[in-house]
């Protein structure tokens, strides 16, 4: 996979005292307020809580897609609020990956070529991203879908090209959005068993934000948020305290 | 994967719409160059004139003729400064299954030749006009459209000039003239004044005696516009008044006839390209606001903000290079073919490399500002909206 970090032993992400706000209809939200929260290498964390508790907020501002209006924020040991431009960028393709409830995969691209596109910001040359992308397909078992385009897969099948997409960077941290939102439970097995794997084998900081319990039930800590203030967090398969 | 090849994808994501685009671009850039072309093809006829020839016409109009009296063939022959002069008359037949005239003129033809160095004619055809009364000779794009060679028949119904047999006029081709200069188009019959003139004294045909204009050639050194002046005033007390003007400015009259024609199609190419620019604007915001989640997936996975800009700017050069090159291409490809419609009215209808040249930048500067529209605003957008999207 695509130029491994050092995983450290400490917590990957750290997020202190983070707070953000959305302004909506001439009103100002607060979504997160005075945030703390650490998350270890190799921890496969799921985020639960009611829509608009602010577990996407934390994916986005994890990923340095969005800032915080107060607060700190590291992931891998780097500030993250004092990135811009392309060093943001440029930080972003070589630690954070995305998987989006609606998969997000580039619908003039074939599978292949979706999970190659990342790579494109590696110094691999062009061989290398394809033997590294099929690579990442055979590991979701979708090699035999390489020259298919996403309409002609199914909701499941798109999901795992997703997740090989961001395998294949080998990021630091992999940010799932309800990966299993828009699944049926069999491909969302699938899909939570991939990412479980992933934590165990490579150490890659799994955050998932997930609805569903029997999701967060894989993971291995869940943290429930209520008006951006965690509420509660327990071990897999425990009830909220 | 290459971002050309995620540029090419998104352009063949709506083929129809690219198609069309393209298509629109290929005629704008096509009619750009069309337009501009017939400007600069009546300008270059004028300007590709030799300084050395003078056209000798009436004083009342073009349309009146001047008598053929030795008191005007040797009085503008003895003006000082001339070197030789031709009588040159529009004769207006009618080729057969033709219902418009062509262009043929009665002249002399060793004046001719020697006037007009850009009227290239193997040496033995042009010994073999000299010698045969009724003979004549064509230009290529004659020969061409008409099937004619050497040798052949050409039968003429007179329309200013109809036999009183009610038969057409017979010529024999002797030879093929090529042209190396826009002045003189490819599309002409000259043939021997006199034999017009003869037939006419005979009886055997009628219409209006003399000449539409003489065409004078000029020595070395010599001021056309002097030499103007002298002619002119020889004949000022008449019998028939002259208007001796350079062959640039006679020229210069027929385009001066279209009025302000040049600058109608120059506005007209203008506002073509105004109008594409607009259409491939309008194709872009529409891919742009289709591509929004797209640019959001790519900044999301770590692509500088530049690159989802230059995939845009890349789509507009690509669409628009596309589009202009065919037109470029169609505007290469019919130059002949309007050569031939024009006829005398554009001698030699052509585009310029400078037509290209302009036609190009304009293309990549319409590209970039087509571009330049999504672009600014893909760099702007922040992923977690578009993702929104």
């Amino acid at each position: 996979m695509a130029g491994r970090d050092p995983r450290p032993d400490g917590p990957v992400i750290r997020m202190t005292g983070v707070s953000k706000s959305y302004r909506r209809g001439g009103q100002d939200l607060q979504i997160l307020e005075g945030m703390d929260l650490e998350v270890a290498a190799g921890e496969f964390l799921a985020l639960m809580g009611p829509s608009g508790s602010g577990k996407s907020t934390i994916l986005n501002l994890i990923g340095g897609l969005d800032t915080a209006d107060a607060g700190r924020i590291e992931v891998a040991g780097t500030d993250v609020g004092a990135l811009r431009g392309d060093a943001l960028s440029a930080w972003r393709a070589r630690h954070v990956c995305f998987v989006f409830q609606a998969f997000n995969l580039l619908p003039v691209l074939t599978a292949l070529e979706n999970v190659e596109l990342p790579l494109m910001l590696t110094p691999l040359s062009r061989k290398q991203r394809r033997e590294q992308a099929l690579f990442a397909l055979e590991i979701v078992g979708l090699s035999d879908r390489a020259d298919h385009r996403p309409k002609q897969l199914s909701g499941g099948q798109e999901q795992r090209v997703a997740i090989a997409r961001a395998m294949a960077m080998d990021p630091t941290v992999l940010l799932c959005d309800e990966p299993t939102g828009d699944l049926d439970r069999s491909s969302a097995e699938q899909v939570l068993g991939i990412l479980q794997e992933l934590g165990r084998t490579n150490r890659t900081t799994v955050v998932m934000v997930t609805h569903d319990q029997r999701a967060s039930d894989r993971a291995t800590r869940t943290l429930h948020l209520d008006k951006g203030v965690l509420v509660a967090q327990g071990a897999p398969g425990s009830e909220a305290r | 994967m290459t971002l050309q090849g995620l540029t090419v994808r998104h352009l063949l994501q709506h083929p129809v719409r690219s198609l069309l685009t393209v298509l629109a671009l290929m005629v704008g850039i096509f009619l750009f160059c069309f337009l501009t072309s017939i400007v600069t093809s009546l300008e270059a006829a004028v300007k590709a004139v030799a300084a050395n020839r003078i056209v000798v016409g009436s004083a009342v109009s073009l349309f009146q003729s001047l008598p053929t009296t030795a008191q005007y063939i040797d009085g503008i022959g003895e003006t000082p400064g001339v070197e030789s002069v031709t009588r040159f008359t529009w004769f207006g037949g009618l080729y057969p299954g033709k219902d418009a005239p062509e262009p043929q003129f009665g002249c002399d033809p060793q004046a001719l030749l020697s006037s007009y160095p850009e009227v290239q004619l193997d040496p033995a055809q042009a010994r073999a006009w000299m010698e045969d009364k009724r003979g004549c000779i064509i230009g290529r794009l004659v020969a061409q459209s008409k099937g004619l060679k050497v040798g052949d028949q050409v039968p003429l119904r007179g329309t200013i000039y109809p036999r009183v047999d009610g038969g057409p006029w017979t010529f024999t081709v002797c030879g093929i003239y090529a042209s190396t200069k826009p002045n003189v188009d490819e599309q002409t019959m000259y043939f021997h004044w006199s034999y017009m003139d003869e037939t006419l004294e005979r009886g055997e045909a009628f219409g209006p005696r003399g000449t539409s204009v003489y065409l004078v050639r000029l020595g070395d050194g010599v001021r056309g516009e002097d030499v103007s002046a002298a002619i002119d005033a020889r004949f000022e007390r008449g019998p028939q008044r002259t208007r001796t003007q350079t062959e640039a400015a006679f020229q210069a009259g027929f385009i001066s006839m279209l009025g302000n024609l040049p600058t109608f199609l120059g506005l007209i190419g203008g506002a073509v390209l105004v109008a594409l620019v607009f259409g491939v604007i309008n194709t872009m915001t529409l891919a742009a606001r289709e591509r929004t989640r797209t640019m959001g997936i790519l900044k999301a996975l770590g692509f500088p903000d530049r690159v989802p800009a230059r995939l845009y700017v890349g789509e507009a050069l690509m669409l628009v290079a596309l589009g202009s090159g065919l037109g470029l291409a169609l505007a290469w490809v019919t130059q002949e073919p309007f050569r031939l419609a024009f006829g005398t009215f554009i001698p030699q209808y052509f585009v310029s490399a400078d037509t290209f040249v302009l036609a190009s930048l304009l293309s990549v500067g319409m590209a970039v500002l087509a571009g330049m529209v999504p672009a600014l605003a893909a760099r702007r957008l922040k992923a977690v909206e578009a993702l929104r999207t």
